[in-house]
């Protein structure tokens, strides 16, 4: 029998801030999106002061209450090198891993020897131990019921970190208490729907007609309710399939309002989509650009407006910076207060296919790129770059409760003091 | 990147074509992809007598077993310290490179916890 398990690390981000930072052990800490905007991950303190996902800190930051709260800036440099080495300590315990997010991974548990409870136990362990990370863990013989079971592992503090819903006894004793929205892929649109047709448990979707189910959401629920049942319809993917188109998008730490200032974001962020490509190996065909100003203060007036284009097929930071710009003068409105842009690259092929006969070869030189990844890759991000990307970048976005780089900046790393 | 290695000379072919090795990488001798090792940066000196200068960055590992004698990176209220492993009484305590302070006993309790092991030390300009 197949057996599927889901490790999820708690708090992630903020479990990531705390590994390094001892002190943060028993306090609240709230890790806020890009810009420093609204909290995106919150410790079971910062949950226990009321702090939602979502909260926006301009407007929470000075309630009195949140006085000993430990904000942070999203350090994704961080959090990506600890979901590595997380990934890492997994495959040395079972032969398959999935990642499915930074902070999920699917277990392929099938065959192994001993205990289930005792193994997942011990990987908990592990992970902790090695990574600081605390973390839940979940199995079933489907994927979707390794999610739910997980879901269970770390609502319940009674669980222990821990759930197994191998045994159909088990599953439908919780099928029967847990609402419907907690299944893996049922979101919050679709559950007045399936209420409207008199399924509010996880068991009554089970049960539920698979014609009735299918009208209200086509085939995926068909097979979700299979997977509950526990027949394995989603396999476990040890990679993501190669993407079909690549963004470089942000909110401005503060409105861009003068051309100038617009087409240095937009080739920086050309150029840092051009990069992601090249790390992957990949040519674009097709280039777009969006522009906006802030949809919640439409009184300061409103435009948004985005161009496209299809072009030879190319990774090339300075053409693509080219034609990005050319796209942002055809869209540019003086007046507004622009809140957000992007550069959005499609039609992906692996690198060096030209697409068709007529297509001109390209006039920049793939060398010259070369050597600027090699550099960077050498001596940091951006040691060195094109000039267009701008070098005060006053529209940056703000960062201001940023930790260190613990683990992959080398001038950045945690410090201990000789005792 | 094509660069040259001793390998792909122009004129006479390089006798060493077959035996290329290519530098030594420290990331491998210190095995800094293993997912348990962490750098940390030392501040002070009072681990000198054992080799351990302010600025030095150690390579501290996660995964360990720890002996008596070790030097570890431990934390204690809150704060990260370097300092030697020993084991008394039954348990473990925290011992300073500067004779004149208290062991520490490590009870993660009272958040005295062993965080790594130190297994290696890198000086930049010695």
């Amino acid at each position: 029998m197949t057996v599927y398990g889901l490790i999820d690390c708690n708090s992630f981000y903020c479990s990531c801030q705390r590994a390094f930072e001892p002190r943060l052990k028993r306090l609240p800490v709230v890790v806020l999106s890009n810009n420093d905007g609204c909290a995106i991950a919150r410790t079971a303190e910062a949950k226990g002061l009321g702090i939602k996902m979502g909260d926006a800190w301009h407007l929470i930051r000075n309630e009195r209450k949140l006085s000993g709260v430990q904000w942070y800036s999203s350090n994704y440099p961080l959090y990506a090198d600890m979901s590595r080495r997380v990934y890492q300590v997994l495959l040395e315990h079972v032969p398959r891993v999935e990642p499915y997010s930074i902070d999920e991974m699917f277990l392929d548990l099938t065959g192994l020897p001993g205990d289930l409870a005792d193994r997942c136990e011990m990987i908990r362990a592990r992970v902790e131990q090695i990574t600081k990370i605390p973390t839940c863990v979940g199995w079933g013989p489907t994927k979707a019921i390794a999610k739910l079971a997980n879901y269970i592992a770390k609502d319940r503090p009674e669980m222990e970190g821990l759930c197994d819903l191998t045994d159909e006894l088990v599953r439908m004793r919780f099928y029967r208490n847990l609402p419907v929205s907690e299944v893996w892929g049922i979101g919050r649109r679709l559950v007045p729907r399936l209420q409207g047709a008199g399924i509010r448990t996880i068991a009554q979707f089970v049960e539920a007609d698979p014609a009735q189910i299918r009208k209200i959401m086509a085939i995926t629920g068909v097979r979700l309710q299979a997977e509950l049942r526990g027949e394995s319809c989603l396999k476990l993917s040890e990679i993501a399939e190669q993407r079909k188109g690549l963004a470089c998008t942000r909110s401005f730490g503060q409105p861009i309002t003068s051309y100038s200032d617009m087409r240095e974001a937009i080739a920086g962020f050309a150029a840092r989509a051009a990069e992601k490509l090249r790390a992957e190996k990949m040519d674009a065909g097709h280039v777009s650009v969006f522009i906006q100003t802030n949809p919640h203060r439409r009184q300061d007036g409103w435009y948004a407006n985005q161009a496209a284009i299809t072009c030879a097929p190319t990774n090339n930071a300075l053409t693509l910076i080219g034609t990005s710009t050319r796209l942002l003068r055809a869209i540019w409105r003086d007046g507004f207060r622009y809140a957000k842009g992007g550069v959005l690259l499609n039609d992906l092929a692996p690198a060096g296919q030209q697409s068709s006969l007529f297509d001109q070869p390209e006039e920049q030189s793939p060398a010259l790129m070369d050597a600027m990844d090699a550099i960077n890759r050498r001596f940091g991000r951006e040691a060195i770059k094109p000039l267009s990307t701008g070098v005060e970048r006053a529209w940056r976005p703000r960062q201001g409760m940023l930790s260190p780089r613990f683990t992959t900046g080398f001038g950045e790393v945690m410090e201990a003091r000789a005792w | 990147m094509s660069a040259y290695a001793g390998d792909r000379t122009t004129g006479f072919a390089s006798p060493a074509a077959d035996a290329i090795e290519g530098p030594i990488d420290l990331s491998d001798v210190l095995d800094l992809r293993r997912p348990s090792r962490y750098p940390v940066r030392v501040r002070g000196a009072t681990f000198s007598a054992r080799g351990i200068l302010d600025g030095d960055v150690l390579i501290a590992d996660t995964s360990g077993q720890q002996a008596s004698g070790q030097l570890v990176i431990a934390c204690a209220a809150g704060q990260v310290l370097l300092a030697e492993l020993q084991a008394r009484r039954g348990h473990w305590w925290l011992v300073s490179g500067d004779d004149s302070r208290e062991p520490i006993r490590v009870d993660p309790a009272q958040d005295v916890d062993i965080w790594a092991t130190v297994t290696g030390v890198v000086r930049e300009k010695p």
